[in-house]
């Protein structure tokens, strides 16, 4: 007697399977009995390893090429200037002495010194009140390159670009990264004199103080901001292939840290801002803290059936780390948090879903601290 | 104190009104109606959200709070009951409480979070007030901390700008974390101080349902503090209201 021969299964490559039912394709590899592992090999909780290649593009003032996986966006920082005169309504705060944004007043006197650090959060806040007034960062973020099929270039920009736009806005602005005082461009009655102190300090900053002081003294005209520095900062994605706004984020912190600006100043008889051409004249601009987001998303198993010991198999939630694309697409709830210096939090952010409690968000943020450090080591700052 | 009306719109399919800490907005659902062809999904409906600011036309923060909108409202509607149709919802901020210095004057300038409780509340209350099956209903609130560390809940303008940080949080009715929106500059430690304020706010615990259980309904319904309990007091009247020919004829 010949036992019938069993029906040979049906079988695909894992591709196929993966476009056929790209949920149970998930669920398989996050129920596999060693372990959740994604498609791509990562486990969960594990981004991709970033590439950073600072300074690609010759005529932007600053720009960086940054890659997580085949996620690859451009970025390029552009300054302009803006003049205090062509600003409706304009009225100039009265500047706080001192260009010193990061708080270098080694010579100064211990009572100055308290007094400025009680001012420094009001200052602060003016500060980036009137980076937002003056709208003197002007992020954009491109998506219609052809660097995905779900976004077809010649359109007008899809509701995610315009939400990673908004999204990075905000974070420009009250993540505090950059300070008004370098985008400021000074008017010093006595450049001659003071030309030669501010050149010995990066920035020329002291330069305007003694100029300042030196007004003051002599009830001249006095030192005043006469223009501004608007950066415009270009994002275009070159291959989207999910985490846009990680990718997006951390191609604009590396070209702001790239951002060379002139030195500038304005002339009285002429009446504009010159520029000076020498490259080592140019101020780096400062860049106060490495602000590192970490997105994530929630994949909810559907349930593959009842198994064999008669409970359901693949019902569960999964929070991924730095989705990809294909991951993207079967992700309801989604979210980043944004982490600073010293476990500082800057921004949370998701909705979608319930899966992500406090317990789970505790735990992102941690491995967003994880995150920054190697952020810091692709910049070349650990 | 929220001030609510259900169905103030006759056209439309179902429509509510919430007006809290100085923002009001207007919601209208319409659906489930037919689906443009590129927008039709196979197996669930389609969830559009459009917000109008108080004035002007809408933006960059519009289109952010439209996506934040539209990713909640898909988890709270039974969207697989309606598969391949459209559910549409279209917010009005009516009006929102304006910052008179010259600094306020710019959109961008300010943070676009503080009129998101609101929205939120007012899209399910419009849910609320046509017969769309939901999973779930959803309560939001507004905290600020402020530069000392204290929390302050649905806070003025003025608080909101000297806030070190903002906090929208939205729970769903079983008590589960729906919607987070939190920017500033704070620790994990404070948010989860803030995180346990919101929910105190916009959920009663377990614990507490026996107690207001035995209340009549008209204390538990004075306690504003709860936002639920502004959900609960127009679904009541709804359901008054609906009653009022069994009343008169009964």
């Amino acid at each position: 007697m010949t036992l019938p021969t069993p029906p040979q299964p049906l079988t695909f490559p894992a591709l196929t399977f993966a476009k056929l039912a790209p949920r149970p394709f998930l669920t398989a590899h996050l129920t596999s009995p060693s372990g959740p592992l994604r498609p791509s090999g990562r486990l969960p909780s594990q981004p991709r390893a970033p590439t950073c290649n600072a300074g690609s593009l010759t005529h932007a003032n600053g720009s960086a090429v940054v890659r997580c996986g085949d996620t690859a966006a451009v970025c390029g920082v552009r300054a302009e200037i803006l003049k205090v005169d062509d600003v409706a309504g304009y009225e100039g705060r009265e500047v706080e002495d001192g260009g010193d944004e990061d708080g270098d007043e080694d010579g100064e006197e211990d009572e100055e010194e308290r007094r400025s650090e009680e001012r420094e959060p009001k200052r602060r806040r003016n500060d980036r009140d009137d980076l937002a007034r003056l709208m003197l960062l002007v992020p954009n973020i491109e998506l219609a390159t052809g660097c995905s099929p779900a976004h077809l270039p010649g359109g007008p920009p899809s509701v995610l670009a315009q939400t990673l736009t908004q999204r990075v806005m905000r974070l420009l602005l009250t993540g505090d990264m950059i300070g008004l005082e370098p985008l400021r461009i000074w008017f010093r009655p006595t450049e001659g004199a003071a030309g030669a102190t501010g050149d010995e300090r990066i920035g020329g900053d002291g330069g305007e103080m003694e100029a300042r002081r030196a007004g003051d003294e002599d009830g001249i005209a006095k030192a005043e901001v006469k223009a501004f520095w608007v950066l415009y900062i270009d994002v275009l994605f070159i291959s989207l292939d999910g985490n846009a706004f990680d990718a997006a984020w951390f191609a604009i912190l590396a070209a702001l840290r790239d951002t060379l600006l002139p030195r500038a100043w304005w002339d009285a008889d002429r009446e504009m801002v010159l520029c000076s051409d020498e490259v080592a004249e140019a101020g780096r601009l400062v860049v106060r803290d490495v602000l590192v987001p970490l997105s994530f998303g929630v994949f909810e198993g559907e349930g593959m059936g009842v198994g064999e010991e008669g409970r359901e198999e693949g019902k569960g939630r999964w929070v991924l780390v730095d989705m990809d694309g294909f991951e993207e697409g079967l992700c309801r709830e989604e979210g980043t948090v944004v982490v600073g210096e010293g476990g500082r939090v800057v921004r949370i952010e998701k909705s979608g879903g319930l899966g992500v409690g406090v317990g789970e968000m505790t735990g992102l943020v941690e491995l967003a601290v994880k995150r920054r450090e190697e952020w810091m080591r692709v910049l070349g700052m650990l | 104190m929220a001030n609510t009306t259900l169905s103030p719109l006759h056209r439309a399919d179902g429509s509510a009104r919430y007006t809290k800490n100085g923002y009001s907005v207007i919601a209208a659902v319409n659906g489930p109606i037919e689906v443009q062809r590129r927008d039709e999904l196979p197996e669930e409906a389609a969830v559009d959200v459009a917000v109008r600011p108080a004035a002007g036309l809408g933006g960059l923060p519009e289109r952010h709070l439209e996506s934040i909108l539209q990713n909640t409202l898909r988890h709270v509607i039974v969207v697989s009951a309606h598969p391949r149709t459209l559910i549409q919802f279209t917010l009005q901020i009516v009006t929102s409480p304006g910052d008179d210095s010259v600094t306020g004057s710019l959109p961008q300038a300010s943070s676009n979070l503080p009129v998101l409780p609101a929205l939120l509340q007012a899209s399910i209350l419009a849910l609320l007030s046509t017969s769309i099956p939901l999973f779930m209903t959803l309560t939001a609130t507004l905290v600020a901390v402020n530069p000392n560390g204290i929390l302050l809940v649905e806070p003025s303008v003025q608080e909101i700008k000297l806030a070190s940080s903002i906090h929208v949080l939205a729970f769903s009715s079983h008590g589960d974390l729906l919607v987070v929106e939190s920017e500033g500059d704070f620790t994990i430690d404070k948010w989860e101080e803030v995180h346990k304020k919101a929910k105190s706010i916009c959920h009663e615990e377990a614990g507490d349902e026996s107690e207001s259980g035995s209340e009549d309904v008209s204390m538990s319904s004075d306690d504003s503090s709860k936002i639920e309990n502004v959900l609960k007091e127009a679904v009541e009247r709804k359901i008054a209201k609906e009653q009022r020919w069994k009343e008169s004829t009964g």
